[in-house]
C-alpha cells in the first residue's frame, strides 16, 4: 500500500469515527434534502426569499443604476450563499467515506489489493452524477450571473427564479406530473417541430419573393409557429391564395395539437392526483406525535372517528376499499388509501412510540385478526382493539395478541339484559358514556406527593368536589384489582385510580387540584 | 322485585338474538322466540329454548294470535336486518298499540325510524361500542370498574328504589343521610317527582327532598340494597 492510499483509507476511518462529522453530514442532509426535517421548511423559505430579491436587484438594473450596498449583496453575498449551498449538497450527495472503506473491507476480505484507483473512479462518477443531475445544473447555472462581464449571463437570472422549484414541494409534485407523462410529450414535441419544419419552409418557398415580411427562413418558421400554437400575432400574413390555403390547413393542424397537449396535462393530472393527496396526508402523519389508528371504516370506525374529533384527538384511517376512502375524503379526517394488512404500509407510517393505540374495525374478524398480527409484529406494547363479529373469533383475536374485544351483539346483550330490571341505572351509565348531559366518569391518578397520596378515602371530601367515588383500581404483585365501594379506612397509594363520576366540570376541577398539588410538593422540594 | 315470571317476546335469532337470549336464559323469564329465518329457530331450539315461532313477515294473524296467547311483559325486536326490525316494531304496535318494544339499531338513522315507529326504547348498539371503544383507549380503567360494577361482579348490583310512604326516608333530605357509612351503598342520582321526570345525577349538588314516589338510584352489594330496602319498608308507620 502506498502512501496515498494509506493517507486515503485513514482519513476515510478517522471520518468514520467522528461523531462530530457524522452528525454535521446529517444536519445538512437534513436540512437539504430531508423534506421531513423539522427546520428544513425555514431554509426554504430563506433561500426562496434571496432569489425573489436577487431577481427583482436584476430587474431594477436593467433600467436604473444600482445603489452600491445593493450591488454589493448581489454579487457577493447571494452569489456566495448560492456557492456554499451548491458545494454543501455536492458534499452530502455522496458518501466517499463509506465508498473508500467498503472497498477497503471487501480487499481485505479478498485479500486483493486495495485498488485506488477505481476507489478514486467511483467516487469522481458519483460525483459527476450528482453534477449533471438536472437540479444541479439549475443551481450552478444560478450563479453564474455574478459575473458581469458578460451580458449573455443576464439571461441565467431566470435559473435563479427555476431555483425556487427546490424549495417548493408543489412545483416538485407539478415537475413529477410532466415527467411522468414523457412519451407523450417527446411525441408531441417531435410533432410541433416536424409541422413547424414543413409550413415554415412551405411559406419561405412560396412568399419568399413577394411578401416583404418574410425575409429569411427564421420568419417563416417563426409565422408558423405562431400560428400552429393559435397565437396569430398577425405580424406575418400570408399574402399568396397558394399560402392561404395552406394556413388553413396548418391551423386546423394547430387545433389539434393544443387539444392534444392539453389532453396530456390533464389526463397525467388526473391519474396522479390521489397519489399527490396521498403523499400530502402521508407528510401530515409523519408531523403528528402520538395519535390514534384506525383501521377500516366501518360504520363503528365511523362513530369513533367522530368522537375522537369531537374530542380534539389525533388520528389516521387506513381503508383501502375505494368507495370508502372516497366517503372519508368528504370529512375532515387524514386517511391513506392502502391495506392495514400489510407490513410496509404500517411500517411507514412508523407506529412505535407515537400511535397510542390501534383499532380493528374492518368489516370481517378474518381481515381484523390479519390487521392485528402486523401491528403485533411491528409493536409489542401499542394497545389493539379489536371488533368481533363471530363468536368462535374472541380466541383466535386474543391470540393474534388483541387486547380488548368489541362485540356490538355482546354489547346488545348486556344492555338487553340489564334494561329490564334497571333501566334508569342503565340509561345513567349509556348518558355518562356518551357524555350527554354533561356527566362523565373518569378516572384520576393519585400522583405521588399529591394531597391524595396516603390519606384516608373518608378525609377526601368528594362531596365537596361534587363527586362520587365509585371504586379504586389497584396494581400490586397479584395485577390489577378494582376495589368497588371501598371502605372509609382504605388509604390510598400513589398510582392508585380513583374512578370518580360527576359532571365534567367537576371531574377536571378535582384532577387539576390533585396534579397542581403534587407539583407545588416537587417545587418546594427543590 | 321481580318476582313474578315475565314473559319475554324476542324477535329475531340472528347474531344480536342469539346474545340477548343468552342473557335472559338463566334468569327468570319466559322467553319466547320467533324469526322468518327456519335455520335461526333451528339453531335457537339446539340452544335449548323451546317456546319458538317461525313466521311469515307478512302474516300479521300468527303475530297477533301469538300476542294473545301470551300476556308479554316487553317484546325485544333484534332481527339483525334493520329494515325488518323496523318493519316488526310498526307490525306489532299496529296490533297491539300498548306493547312495550325495545329495539336494536346500529345507526342514528334506524334509531329515528324506530322511534316512529313506535318503539319505547332504542339500543344503538354501534354508539355504544364507539363509546366503549373511546373509553378503552382514553380510560381503560373506567370501562373495567363500570363493567365490572354492571355486568361482571354478581355481588354488585344497581337498584332503582322507590321511596315509601311514611318511611323513614320520606319527607328527608338526601344530604341528611350520608347512604356510605349507614348502609355502604353509593347513591347515583334520583327522579325526583317534584321537578319533573328526569333522572338527576347527584353529583349536580341539588339537595332534593325525597318524597314517597321518589325513585333513587343506588350501587352496592346485593345484602346492603337488600337491607336497605328491608329497613325502608320496616320503617312505615
Amino acid at each position: 500500500m502506498n502512501l496515498l492510499t494509506r493517507l486515503l483509507v485513514n482519513f476515510a476511518f478517522f471520518l468514520e469515527g467522528s461523531p462530530f462529522y457524522k452528525k454535521t453530514k446529517k444536519f445538512f442532509y437534513d436540512l437539504l434534502e430531508n423534506s421531513n426535517y423539522k427546520y428544513k421548511k425555514y431554509f426554504d423559505y430563506t433561500m426562496i426569499v434571496i432569489i425573489l430579491s436577487s431577481v427583482a436587484i436584476i430587474i431594477e438594473e436593467t433600467e436604473h443604476p444600482l445603489y452600491h450596498w445593493l450591488n454589493f449583496y448581489d454579487i457577493y453575498i447571494v452569489t456566495t450563499i448560492f456557492i456554499i449551498e451548491y458545494l454543501l449538497r455536492l458534499w452530502v450527495y455522496v458518501d466517499r467515506r463509506k465508498i473508500v472503506i467498503e472497498e477497503f473491507e471487501n480487499s481485505v476480505f479478498l485479500e486483493s489489493r486495495f485498488n485506488t484507483k477505481r476507489v478514486l473512479l467511483k467516487i469522481w462518477r458519483k460525483t459527476l452524477q450528482y453534477i449533471f443531475s438536472p437540479f444541479a445544473i439549475i443551481d450552478l447555472l444560478a450563479i453564474l450571473p455574478a459575473y458581469r462581464e458578460l451580458r449573455i449571463l443576464r439571461i441565467f437570472v431566470l435559473f435563479r427564479a427555476f431555483k425556487i422549484f427546490r424549495y417548493s414541494k408543489n412545483l416538485v409534485e407539478f415537475l413529477d406530473v410532466l415527467t411522468s407523462k414523457r412519451t407523450e410529450l417527446t411525441m408531441l414535441f417531435f410533432l410541433v417541430l416536424f409541422i413547424v419544419f414543413i409550413s415554415g419552409a412551405s411559406l419561405y418557398v412560396f412568399e419568399a419573393k413577394t411578401n416583404p415580411n418574410v425575409h429569411s427562413l427564421l420568419d417563416a418558421f417563426y409565422w408558423s409557429f405562431v400560428t400552429i400554437s393559435t397565437v396569430g400575432y398577425g405580424d406575418i400574413t400570408p399574402t399568396s391564395n397558394e399560402a392561404r390555403i395552406f394556413t388553413v390547413i396548418i391551423i386546423l393542424a394547430g387545433l389539434g395539437l393544443i387539444s392534444f397537449f392539453t389532453s396530456i396535462i390533464v389526463s397525467s393530472f388526473t391519474e396522479k392526483i390521489d397519489e399527490i393527496k396521498e403523499s400530502k396526508v402521508l407528510s401530515k402523519v409523519e408531523q403528528l406525535n402520538d395519535f390514534y389508528l384506525i383501521c377500516g371504516y366501518s360504520h363503528l370506525a365511523e362513530l369513533v372517528a367522530q368522537k375522537l374529533k369531537s374530542e380534539k384527538r389525533e388520528f389516521v384511517i387506513i381503508e383501502q376499499d375505494p368507495k370508502k376512502y372516497e366517503s372519508i375524503q368528504k370529512k375532515p379526517y387524514l386517511a391513506i388509501k392502502e391495506d392495514a394488512s400489510k407490513r410496509e404500509v404500517l411500517e411507514r407510517i412508523n407506529l412505535k412510540n407515537r400511535v397510542k393505540a390501534a383499532m380493528c374495525l374492518a368489516q370481517d374478524d378474518i381481515h381484523n385478526i390479519f390487521i392485528a398480527l402486523n401491528i403485533r409484529s411491528l409493536s409489542k406494547s401499542i394497545p389493539v382493539i379489536s371488533r368481533t363479529f363471530n363468536k368462535n373469533s374472541y380466541k383466535k383475536l386474543k391470540l393474534a395478541g388483541v387486547d380488548y374485544i368489541v362485540s356490538p351483539y355482546e354489547t346488545a346483550g348486556l344492555i338487553a339484559s340489564k334494561i329490564l330490571t334497571q333501566p334508569i341505572a342503565i340509561e345513567a351509565v349509556i348518558n355518562i358514556l356518551s357524555k350527554k348531559k354533561n356527566a362523565v366518569c373518569d378516572e384520576a391518578e393519585v400522583l405521588k406527593n399529591s394531597f391524595l397520596e396516603n390519606i384516608r378515602i373518608k378525609d377526601i371530601d368528594l362531596d365537596k368536589y361534587k363527586l362520587i367515588l365509585l371504586g379504586v383500581r389497584r396494581i400490586d404483585e397479584n395485577g390489577k384489582k378494582f376495589h368497588f365501594n371501598p371502605s372509609g379506612n382504605f388509604i390510598l397509594k400513589s398510582g392508585d385510580l380513583l374512578i370518580i363520576m360527576g359532571y365534567s366540570i367537576s371531574v377536571s376541577h378535582f384532577k387539576s387540584l390533585v396534579i397542581e398539588s403534587s407539583l407545588t410538593h416537587a417545587r418546594k422540594k427543590r | 322485585m321481580q318476582e313474578k315470571k315475565d314473559s319475554i317476546l324476542l324477535i329475531g335469532y340472528g347474531r344480536y338474538g342469539e346474545k340477548i337470549a343468552k342473557f335472559f336464559s338463566g334468569k327468570e323469564f319466559g322467553l319466547c322466540i320467533i324469526d322468518i329465518d327456519e335455520n335461526h329457530i333451528q339453531r335457537a331450539r339446539q340452544n335449548g329454548f323451546d317456546k319458538l315461532f317461525t313466521i311469515d313477515i307478512n302474516d300479521d294473524e300468527i303475530l297477533a294470535s301469538i300476542l294473545m296467547q301470551e300476556n308479554f311483559s316487553t317484546v325485544f325486536c333484534a332481527m339483525d336486518n334493520e329494515e325488518t326490525n323496523v318493519y316488526f316494531t310498526i307490525t306489532l304496535k299496529s296490533i297491539w298499540d300498548n306493547l312495550k318494544i325495545i329495539a336494536i339499531c346500529e345507526s342514528k338513522e334506524s334509531e329515528r325510524k324506530l322511534k316512529l315507529a313506535g318503539a319505547n326504547k332504542v339500543i344503538d348498539t354501534m354508539e355504544g361500542s364507539a363509546n366503549k371503544i373511546f373509553h378503552l383507549i382514553e380510560k381503560p380503567a373506567v370501562i373495567e370498574a363500570i363493567e365490572e360494577i354492571l355486568f361482571l361482579d354478581d355481588e354488585i348490583d344497581t337498584r332503582e328504589v322507590e321511596i315509601e310512604k311514611g318511611s323513614f326516608l320520606d319527607g328527608k333530605y338526601i344530604k341528611d343521610i350520608n347512604f356510605k357509612e349507614e348502609f355502604n351503598l353509593i347513591l347515583i342520582g334520583i327522579i325526583d317527582k317534584e321537578t319533573g321526570n328526569d333522572f338527576v345525577f347527584v353529583t349536580r349538588g341539588i339537595n332534593h327532598k325525597m318524597d314517597a314516589g321518589d325513585i333513587l338510584v343506588l350501587i352496592g352489594y346485593k345484602d346492603d340494597i337488600y337491607r336497605f330496602i328491608k329497613d325502608m319498608k320496616e320503617s312505615r308507620r
